[in-house]
């Protein structure tokens, strides 16, 4: 026994999102090589930049699948930071203090979100599905159903709006610096901290967790808090990198962020998640949607080709978790 | 366990590469145009039935203009993602894009594709501030015009009681715009209240159970006017579903299911916002100025015009020729007799397109 130990511990073992890389490059190779235009570095940077904001969001909402929960509501978080950010800048407050301000509040509106499902004693994913309209609602009235546009050039001329909008020329857009340094955050945090421990044990087995005493309420509130706070981000990211924030912005992030969790290979069932994985899928997503353009293929099939993607996703965790269940 | 997911993931994999293949052999007899001009066409909503007739007017322009057209957009209304496709589409290298503009995040983006040298025209929807010419209605004014036709039909200036409104895109500009001229025109009278205007969304199920919601909340409403494609439809089965309805349905748009609602006399008004001219002549524009070096980079308004449609008449703009609801109704599913109607705008109003180029204020005018 030792011995076949010994020979396993010595065979290498890819990462686990490897998959995904693979799959990732193969999508670019093929894209490129129809288009070789694709592959050009500012296509390719503008391509992950422009899908950053919803690679934030992804890797995130790893933490709440991972807990096998899902939010509804974090494109309407995402859109009311801003708008308060927007908002309160036109007002006059000091920038930095309306983006502080603006991520402050998606994180109150997450935790709102995890106090609800913890009082209600119901899924997070029907609570949201409230939380979500009452979030629209807010910023609806906040901004006056119209686009906030902060144009004073006091505010324009702040390096967030001139880093993130790109008047200040970088190799690299600093938007997708920023988005992978957040990356490595989450990574840390959900696999080598307590914390992250107790989210994927809550999921794995929310019984069993109890039992340990893993205090499971707590950890479920503190993950929506850390949801709208990330999404908060997202918000005010966004404003910078736009300069302005519609009152639809977030409305489609939904299933572009769970397909880029769900092909990154986080499973919906829970107790297990990948945080690069996400921003891998993240940019597989983008680069389905773009690669249709680049090949000329009318837009019909950029939404037929993710959604299908997904839902043969959703299909094989079914699957595997059924068997899982029937072995166990 | 784990090589049965590695399994599963690999198979997603394969399916993924599958349709991203599949997918291109669909796109492969397009790319080999070349020398031709090519110029993107973007959306902000795809499988929109007014959307579609927009299209299709952008489709005749480069039948006839000999050019490739690239039509794109998201599945639904998303400033960011369409941003997205004009960009890709720049990035591309496309001669030359027309866009709707529905957000206003969406103008520094285009901007920065504009200074990059591919010039951008803005259909349907636009955002002041964006450096391109601009082609759509004049949409307060549309928003005064369908208010003063109701106003008639309810009784006029001594007119007494609600009227209930609805928009489908709060927030959206130039809806915002019509709605304003609506009120405007309604303020005349003022024994009328405004209920609304009410979210009353843009998909087709969740239109028709807001304005049937919307009439039952007020059963003795005078009228309910929308601002968006679907509403006409809505509230014409709204009122078909009410014995004895008298409230009269106004709103916009020419599509066949509007068409049929003033028909058979369950709504009463619909304008139209020539649509066919709104896809034709951003294409125009653009082949034109890149053709013969015109330069478009600096924001302008050119009318699109707006056609008032009833059960008995149907006015076009710009002198067009005289129009039957019988022949509209064919106009609205067929793009071959649409661009035989329009011959003549195509070779006077949309050909001489720098004459009729005004000021963007003259939109919200």
């Amino acid at each position: 026994m030792p011995m076949r130990g010994a020979s396993k511990s010595r065979r290498f073992k890819f990462p686990e999102e490897t998959s995904v890389i693979f799959a990732l490059l193969l999508l670019v190779a093929i894209v490129g090589s129809l288009r070789p235009i694709f592959l050009k570095p500012e296509n390719l940077l503008n391509l992950a930049a422009s899908y950053s904001i919803s690679a934030l969001l992804a890797g995130c909402i790893v933490y709440l699948l991972s807990m096998g929960e899902i939010d509804l509501s974090f494109g309407w978080i995402l859109n009311l930071s801003a708008v308060i950010a927007g908002v309160l800048m036109i007002a006059g407050v000091p920038v930095w203090i309306a983006i502080i301000i603006g991520i402050i509040a998606g994180g109150v509106m997450g935790a709102i979100n995890g106090v609800l499902t913890v009082v209600m004693r119901l899924p997070l994913i029907i609570v949201t599905l409230g939380t979500a309209s009452v979030y629209q609602g807010v910023s609806l009235i906040t901004n006056k159903s119209g686009s906030v546009v902060p144009t004073d050039e006091k505010i324009t001329t702040n390096i967030f709006f001139r880093a993130l909008g790109g008047d200040i020329e970088t190799p690299i857009p600093i938007i997708l610096i920023f988005v992978v340094l957040a990356f490595v955050v989450l990574h840390l945090v959900l696999h080598k901290t307590r914390f992250g421990y107790r989210i994927l044990a809550i999921g794995s087995n929310p019984e069993a967790a109890r039992l340990a005493g893993i205090p499971i309420k707590q950890t479920k509130i503190l993950v929506c808090a850390l949801m709208g706070f990330v999404s908060g981000i997202g918000g005010v990211l966004f404003l910078g990198f736009r300069g302005a924030v519609d009152p639809t912005t977030g409305a489609n992030l939904l299933l572009p962020v769970v397909a880029a969790a769900i092909i990154g290979g986080t499973a919906l069932s829970g107790g297990a998640g990948t945080v690069w994985g996400s921003l891998y899928g993240a940019l597989i997503v983008g680069v389905i949607g773009v690669g249709v353009v680049f090949l000329g293929i009318d837009a019909v099939w950029s939404t037929l080709v993710t959604g299908l993607v997904i839902l043969f996703a959703i299909g094989v965790d079914q699957i595997v978790r059924v068997r899982k269940n029937r072995a166990g | 366990m784990e090589s049965k997911s590695r399994k599963a993931r690999w198979s997603a994999i394969a399916l993924t590469t599958g349709m991203v293949l599949t997918a291109n052999g669909v796109a492969t007899p397009a790319q080999a145009a070349e020398k031709k001009l090519t110029i993107g066409f973007v959306v902000h909503a795809v499988g929109n039935p007014f959307i579609n007739q927009i299209i299709e007017g952008a489709k005749a322009a480069a039948k006839d203009l000999k050019i490739t057209l690239k039509v794109t957009g998201p599945a639904g209304a998303e400033g960011d993602a369409q941003l997205t496709a004009v960009q890709n589409l720049a990035a591309v290298g496309v001669d030359g894009i027309a866009t709707s503009v529905p957000s206003a995040s969406m103008m520094k983006g285009l901007n920065a594709v504009i200074k990059a040298g591919t010039p951008i025209v803005q259909f349907n929807g636009f955002v002041d501030g964006v450096n391109a010419p601009y082609v759509g209605e004049k949409s307060v004014e549309s928003g005064r015009l369908l208010g003063k036709m109701v106003l008639e039909k309810i009784g006029g200036a001594s007119a007494k009681g609600s009227v209930i409104m609805g928009n489908c895109f709060p927030g959206f500009p130039v809806l915002e715009n019509r709605s304003k001229g609506v009120q405007e025109s309604l303020a005349k009278a003022p024994g009328i209240k405004i209920i609304g205007p009410s979210d009353v969304k843009v998909d087709a199920a969740a239109n028709f159970a807001a304005w049937q919601g919307l009439l039952a909340a007020n059963p003795d409403a005078l009228a309910m006017v929308g601002l968006c494609a679907p509403d006409v439809e809505s509230i014409g089965k709204v009122n078909a579903a009410v014995a004895g309805s008298k409230t009269i349905g106004a709103g916009y748009d020419l599509t066949a299911g509007n068409l049929e609602a003033l028909k058979n006399g369950t709504a009463h008004i619909s304008l139209g916002q020539t649509p066919f001219i709104q896809g034709y002549l951003p294409v125009y524009m653009l082949v034109d100025s890149i053709r013969n070096k015109i330069k478009i980079n600096k924001s302008g308004f050119i009318d699109a015009g707006t056609e008032i449609v009833t059960a008995t008449s149907v006015t076009e703009p710009f002198g067009s020729a005289p129009l039957t609801f019988a022949k509209l109704q064919k106009m609205s599913t067929s793009p071959s007799a649409t661009r035989t109607y329009y011959d003549k705008i195509v070779k006077g109003y949309i050909k001489n397109w720098q004459k009729n180029l005004k000021p963007i204020a003259a939109e919200s005018a």
